[in-house]
């Protein structure tokens, strides 16, 4: 029984963990040469061809740039007002309150779909723009519950001390209640800069300007590419090297996982604390 | 999700309501600022629905929105007899209700089968790897699955030839038959791990005598997880049942179905793959029709609503327990 168990779950794990095992393997290899296949344990001609490709290449950079840009301005200003609205929301005795819960509650269940939304973007001039992947989503409603309800059971008496001591919201904001709430903080930062970091859909709608491309975006660009009915594996095969658009496309999947891989074990340490909070009470 | 809101005013005499609000109006200048943002990018494209009853277009601007002139349900009669209707609408369901099917239960197997291993690193190894899909963007799973599945330089293709278990490469990308499982089985794939935790959570909080209690009257592992485990989540698995279910149109639980039917569609399968909301944007913003994409959206929302409070309406009656 026990064994059964234990291979299952080994099953389950291997087949969580290969796909990305090969992805690495195979952006350091030989191009042409993974398309021999028959690669499945060790990278068979390596190279770091692929990599040289892929910094070399304006489009790779610059939407790389790109992305690692709208990251960290994103989840900067994301973390700024969510938290700001959640400090000034999760005083209880907050007048108007319940007018404004009932705002944020019903914005989460009911939305107006793509249409009108990209409509309000054309008009607010946010189309084509780097605030297009910023703005927007600089409050985030799930986020702000889940800040209030962790702002609520800070101590009062480390804000009523500031009080005494004369200072005003935006000083006990940004003076005691920040500092105090790390493991909050860290867990909205670690979501939000993952979900800009993974973000294409805006790119895809709202933007056309080539100089705004996400690294995502592009990603999806060249598996579209290759993934067409009328395949043919050597589209962008570059004279000399044996680099294909499929050793590109496995490079560029490792460079946009790695960031991920490098906070993950931050991330761990929180989410499961965050997801439980945030969502469901059994 | 429960949040206590304290309401006052009614009480109050105006002037002391007054006063009150002069002592709180920085924090109510914080809030009106978040409530801006709401205003703008959730309250005005609400207003949009409008469009779907217009003649919009797109040079009017949002103040189009209600200057452009009523057509009544054009759009909605136009959508009900495109000829691509019958096709989009069973897509739609299908995909929704197989991902129920198969995505749902599979997070609770998984708990479950964590639950039952003794050795705490090997559980702590299985779940950190079965979370760490979750962060990864739908476009680099799709990058994997040509990886693994395209016809010709597929990692799977490759080695069922090389075994000798097929003769021609399956066209799993690129024909319509292969479509719901490839969207299933990937969404499984890349989410089953982390609503695990929600599941696991809910066996920590069952008491830990319940089990001893049954082993010492003689109860196999098999009648502990059937006559304790699965009772103690019974709360846990109807609240995200709600969930699921209410959201089943965008692919509930397991990732947007939007992602998936755009990425991993083409012509080849799209007999399968086009739903109501890859469907939509093309008309809409690839066609610039964005009245009857309007119209489209609307009624994906209306019966997205309707789910939601009839799956939380059914919850509450069956187990008591509902999300609201």
């Amino acid at each position: 029984m026990d064994s059964t168990v234990y291979l299952l779950l080994s099953i389950i794990a291997l087949t969580m963990l290969y796909p990305f095992y090969y992805v690495l393997i195979a952006s350091f290899n030989k191009g042409s040469d993974t398309l021999l296949g028959g690669m499945y344990l060790w990278p068979r001609s390596v190279t770091f061809e692929n990599y040289r490709i892929f910094l070399e290449d304006p489009k790779w950079m610059k939407a790389f740039l790109v992305t690692v840009a709208r990251t960290v301005s994103g989840t900067a200003l994301g973390l700024l007002l969510t938290s700001l609205v959640a400090y000034a929301l999760s005083h209880r005795d907050l007048l108007f309150s319940k007018f404004y819960f009932t705002m944020i509650i019903f914005a989460m269940y009911f939305s107006g779909g793509l249409i009108p939304y990209y409509v309000v973007l054309r008009s607010l001039g946010l189309l084509n723009t780097f605030g297009v992947y910023i703005v927007p989503s600089m409050l985030n409603t799930f986020f702000l519950l889940i800040a209030i309800s962790f702002f609520r059971e800070i101590p009062g008496e480390l804000k009523e001390s500031a009080h005494m001591d004369g200072a005003g919201e935006f000083v006990i904001y940004f003076r005691i209640i920040l500092p105090v709430s790390m493991p909050l903080l860290a867990t909205m930062a670690l979501f939000m800069g993952v979900g800009q970091w993974n973000s294409w859909l805006d790119s895809a709608y709202f933007v056309q300007s080539e100089n705004l491309r996400t690294l995502t975006f592009r990603m999806m660009e060249i598996i579209n590419q290759s993934n067409a009915p009328m395949d043919s594996v050597a589209v962008a095969n570059r004279p000399g090297g044996g680099v294909t658009s499929f050793s590109l496309q496995v490079t560029s999947m490792v460079v946009s996982i790695l960031p991920i891989i490098c906070v993950y074990p931050f991330l761990q340490k929180y989410f499961v604390h965050g997801i439980m909070l945030g969502s469901v009470k059994g | 999700m429960q949040l206590e809101t304290n309401v006052t005013g009614t009480e109050i005499p105006r002037g002391q309501l007054w006063k009150r609000f002069k002592k709180q109006r920085v924090l109510h200048l914080f809030v009106g600022l978040g409530m801006i943002f709401l205003v703008i990018f959730s309250y005005t494209p609400m207003f949009g629905i409008l469009m779907a009853f217009k003649d919009y277009s797109i040079s009017d601007g949002i103040k189009g929105i209600f200057t452009s002139d009523w057509v009544g349900l054009r759009y909605f009669d136009e959508f009900v007899h495109d000829y691509q209707f019958g096709k989009i609408v069973r897509n739609t369901l299908v995909l929704s209700f197989l991902k129920v099917i198969f995505a749902f239960p599979a997070p609770i197997v998984l708990a479950i089968l964590l639950n039952e291993v003794k050795s705490m690193p090997f559980k702590r190894f299985v779940q950190t790897i079965s979370y760490l899909p979750h962060f990864i963007s739908w476009v680099v799973v799709v990058g994997v699955s040509y990886a693994f599945l395209s016809a010709d330089i597929g990692l799977v293709n490759r080695a069922l030839l090389e075994a000798g278990f097929i003769d021609q490469p399956l066209n799993i990308l690129t024909s319509p038959n292969y479509f719901w499982g490839l969207a299933v089985g990937s969404a499984v794939w890349k989410e089953m791990g982390w609503w695990t935790i929600i599941f696991l959570a809910a066996i920590t909080g069952i008491n830990p005598s319940l089990y001893e209690a049954a082993e010492i009257d003689g109860a196999g592992r098999l009648a502990r997880i059937r006559h304790i485990t699965l009772p103690g989540m019974k709360g846990t698995i109807v609240v995200v049942l709600v969930l699921t279910i209410g959201s089943i149109l965008g692919g509930g639980l397991v990732g947007s179905n939007f992602e998936q039917a755009y990425l991993l569609g083409n012509s080849i399968n799209n007999p399968t793959s086009e739903i109501v909301q890859t469907y939509a944007f093309k008309v809409g913003l690839s066609d610039g029709r964005f009245s009857y994409a309007s119209a489209i959206d609307l009624i994906q929302s209306v019966i997205s609503v309707i789910l939601i409070f009839s799956s939380n309406f059914i919850a509450k009656r069956v187990s008591g327990s509902s999300l609201f």
